[in-house]
């Protein structure tokens, strides 16, 4: 076990540095100038040459991926280019209400995805799997944006249920939970899609197989066959699913952060990106890979608790 | 400091909390004025970035700052008349070189940071001259050749030569708003998003793409605010906007452009539209020394081809106004007297080709991929293929827009240039030889250097308009730039706001307004 996860900190550190560097890189790739930005209908050569020389553009690029590996490994991901706040602690900042909202998200579509999965599968072919196979169609095919804007108009606008402001910062669990409720529904409703058809073609593979038939014949009941044996057996492809769409539900919220105006890693990566603040975009990349890693060994471990043959030594 | 705001975390029971909300969420009813009856709750489109005078810019930021800083002399919101500020009033030398300005006594910085006086000035304006400060308007205060403090309430600025027009760089905004020696000094880097002013509010917290937070400042020279403070949310969507001023959550929305937005926020319940002119105008420019655009028949040819009210009342709705020059008419030195005016006429423009003998003429119009710059110039390529031109457009992110334009190679670009009403902001930038790329005079035009001299030298507001006028006649016969629609502000507000006034800045200010009931 120690083995194993002294080799995954390793594969971390590994993918860490490969991910930032190909961020560094690209960013620089990618035409536009941070000072240019900042100066921008007032640029002068004589200004734009001081406020490069002031960011350390002027360096040569090797040099200056010298200068940032090596502020990077002592943890120092440099300042905004733009805020001049120190770049960690603005990613920093966005990460808790881009996590609160990933995780209320997936409770939700966990809550919805998983159960009508199984009962699609349990009553295939019935009106019931018609019904939750074409809610699910709808689910993946109506854009998130879309949907968010729906959610507005009927629940929060028609209805009066919600606020149309996604996060508020005024004190209190409920009012926080409040405005969370219409964002949270909406990505956990587009990610329940994915997790309802999955559950329901895992569970029907899994009922399909001798082993099931064998425990029907000894006449075990219904209900144990399906969240004993079939539903512990299809929950490996599922927490996979599950896993992948968590880490996309990190980074691509964003567009449910803008509809609902809430801030979030995904705005504040894009703000970063389109102002070229290479300072903001590394930081923000290094923190969302770190995040996607780290869950993927999470799961691994989590595969292993259910399925003993996975287990690591 | 970056801070943030977070929902508590979730755990198990918080799930089910979750679950239950969702289930019960009629329960909550949606919070009406939670933050007390003295807070105000603005709209803002995008986040802020940097709160420094000397390198502020975008209309965001420009707004916290018109709350927390003041200048010497100030724009009145309404007139645009220059009226004091922290000066009490000012004399001029007769060589008209020599500006002298009496201070404002017991006037003190926020936060502790001491009393206001006239070294503060001299620091203010020396810091955007120095060039290690890379300030972004430092060509504003390029005639000023030296600052004096003969005591602590008065300040003489001394310039290189008379410029009548003086006073505007020296109004409240970016340049003109006077910053603490001590503050400045103390707080070093860390000072671009804690500013310290002496205005009628004082800067409390930023959360990241959320929400901005300003206080009253009980001790402001002109008296007390009636709020007792300002909380600006990030709300990008306009759609969403709206639905939350009308649902009470916001009172104010700043930045109001979309046209469908504009008529259901016309229409709906208890919500007042305001709306004036603004200070710029959005333009085509024509790099003249590319190609056949060097003939100035082609320009002509091209503003005639261009159906202008049409796209002011098709794809705007009539959500702007229609542009004689890049000046309009909120500027006090405005005349179009004699200006010409080049009406829709595709005939004219096919002579005018025939006449320069262009065919075949390959033009592309490039602009930024942000709404509406982005969707406009496709009516306008459609207008110049109708007259034989093979105009495209190209689209580009506005890192590699910025780029492309200060590189002087476009043969067109689109480029709207938002200020203070200060002839020499849009005058300057566009047609002066001193913005040539990586400038925004984009057209490369070299014949306006002596005019905006002349206006500088001119004794009044009288002379300055004559000359600026033989000015704008100029350039509009030569037509380097095409100005295509006078731009128009929008502002809403719900109805327990009241005092609001809306500027021509492109900034919201909301230091005059009460609450209604509070």
């Amino acid at each position: 076990m120690l083995f194993y996860l002294a080799r995954c900190a390793a594969q971390l550190i590994v993918a860490l540095v490969g991910i930032v560097t190909v961020a560094f890189f690209l960013m620089r790739a990618i035409p536009g100038d941070p000072a240019l930005y900042m100066l921008g209908d007032f640029a002068t050569a004589e200004a734009l040459a001081t406020l490069r020389a002031r960011l350390g553009l002027d360096l040569p690029v090797w040099q200056q991926y010298g200068v940032f590996l090596l502020r990077a490994a002592q943890g120092d991901m440099g300042v905004s280019v733009v805020t001049g706040q120190p770049a960690l602690a603005e990613i920093w900042a966005a990460v808790p209400p881009s996590a609160t909202l990933a995780v209320a998200g997936m409770a939700i579509a966990i809550c919805f995805g998983v159960p009508l999965g199984i009962i699609a599968a349990v009553r295939q072919g019935s009106v019931v799997d018609l019904a939750v196979m074409l809610l699910a169609l709808g689910g993946i095919s109506f854009p998130v944006f879309w949907l968010g804007l729906v959610a507005i108009l009927t629940l929060s606008h028609a209805l009066g249920l919600f606020p149309a402001l996604g996060a508020t910062s005024e004190p209190g669990f409920w009012k926080g939970l409040h405005h969370l409720a219409l964002p949270a529904l909406v990505l956990g409703l587009s990610v329940a899609a994915y997790i309802a058809r999955l559950t329901r073609s895992a569970m029907l593979e899994i009922l399909g197989q001798d082993f099931i038939r064998v425990a029907r014949a000894m006449g075990v009941p219904e209900r144990r066959i399906v969240w004993h044996l079939a539903f512990r057996n299809a929950l490996i492809p599922v927490l996979a699913v599950i896993g992948v769409t968590f880490a996309w539900s990190l980074g691509n919220a964003i567009l449910v952060e803008a509809v609902f105006s809430r801030p979030g890693l995904g705005s504040t990566i894009l703000k970063a990106i389109l102002s070229r603040d290479y300072q903001l975009v590394q930081a923000g990349v290094l923190v969302l890979a770190a995040a996607v890693v780290l869950l993927n060994t999470a799961l691994d471990l989590i595969y292993g608790a259910i399925d003993p043959r996975l287990r690591r030594t | 400091m970056a801070e943030t705001s977070m929902a508590p975390g979730f755990g198990r029971r918080a799930w089910m909390g979750g679950a239950a909300a969702l289930a019960f969420g009629a329960g909550f009813g949606v919070p009406v004025m939670a933050q007390g009856a003295r807070t105000l709750r603005v709209r803002f489109g995008s986040d802020i970035s940097v709160l420094d005078p000397a390198r502020i810019f975008q209309i965001e930021n420009q707004s916290i700052a018109g709350h927390i800083y003041n200048g010497l002399v100030q724009y009145d919101q309404r007139t645009n008349e220059i009226v004091p500020d922290l000066a009490t009033g000012h004399e001029v030398s007769a060589d008209g070189t020599v500006w002298t300005f009496r201070l404002r006594p017991n006037v003190t910085w926020h936060k502790n940071y001491g009393a206001f006086t006239s070294d503060d000035v001299k620091f203010s304006f020396e810091r955007v001259l120095d060039p290690a400060t890379g300030s972004l308007y430092r060509g504003q205060l390029a005639g000023l050749k030296e600052v004096q403090t003969p005591d602590p309430l008065t300040v003489r600025l001394v310039l290189e030569a008379p410029n009548s027009g003086f006073l505007h760089k020296l109004c409240a905004f970016n340049q003109g708003w006077i910053v603490s020696r001590r503050a400045v000094t103390e707080l070093g880097e860390r000072y671009t998003m804690n500013p310290i002013g002496t205005g009628p509010f004082m800067f409390d917290r930023w959360t990241t793409g959320n929400e901005v937070r300003l206080v009253a400042n009980t001790a402001y020279f002109g008296g007390a605010p009636a709020l007792t403070d300002i909380i600006f949310r990030v709300v990008r969507d306009e759609t969403a906007a709206a639905i939350a001023l009308e649902n009470r959550e916001l009172d104010v929305f700043f930045a109001l452009q979309s046209p469908d937005v504009i008529e259901r926020l016309r229409r709906a319940n208890g919500v007042t539209l305001l709306d004036r002119p603004a200070n710029n105008t959005a333009n085509l420019v024509l790099n003249t020394t590319a190609g056949p655009l060097a003939d100035v028949r082609v320009r002509r040819a091209m503003i005639h081809a261009l159906n202008r009210k049409a796209l002011i009342d098709g794809f705007f709705r009539g959500t702007k106004f229609e542009a004689t020059s890049v000046l309009t008419s909120t500027f006090q030195e405005f005349s179009d007297e004699g200006v010409p005016r080049y009406p829709y006429d595709p005939d004219r423009a096919r002579a005018l080709l025939r006449e320069a003998g262009v065919s075949n003429f390959r033009f592309e119009i490039t602009t930024v991929g942000l709404n509406p710059f982005d969707r406009f110039p496709v009516p306008l390529a459609n207008d110049l293929q109708q007259v034989g031109i093979q105009a495209t457009v190209r689209v580009l992110e506005r890192g590699a827009y910025v780029q492309a334009r200060s590189s002087g190679n476009l043969q067109s670009c689109i480029t709207a240039v938002v200020g203070p009403p200060d002839p020499d902001s849009p005058l300057v930038t566009l047609y002066h030889t001193r913005s040539h790329p990586p400038g925004l005079n984009t057209s490369r035009y070299n014949r306006a250097d002596d005019l905006l001299a002349e206006a500088a030298r001119a004794p009044d507001l009288a002379g300055r308009r004559a000359v600026y006028n033989r000015l704008l006649r100029q350039t509009m016969e030569d037509v380097p730039v095409i100005p295509l629609y006078a731009d128009r502000l929008f502002i809403a507000h719900g109805p327990n706001v009241q005092g609001f006034v809306q500027n021509s800045l492109f900034t919201v200010n909301a230091s005059p307004v009460s609450l209604r009931g509070a």
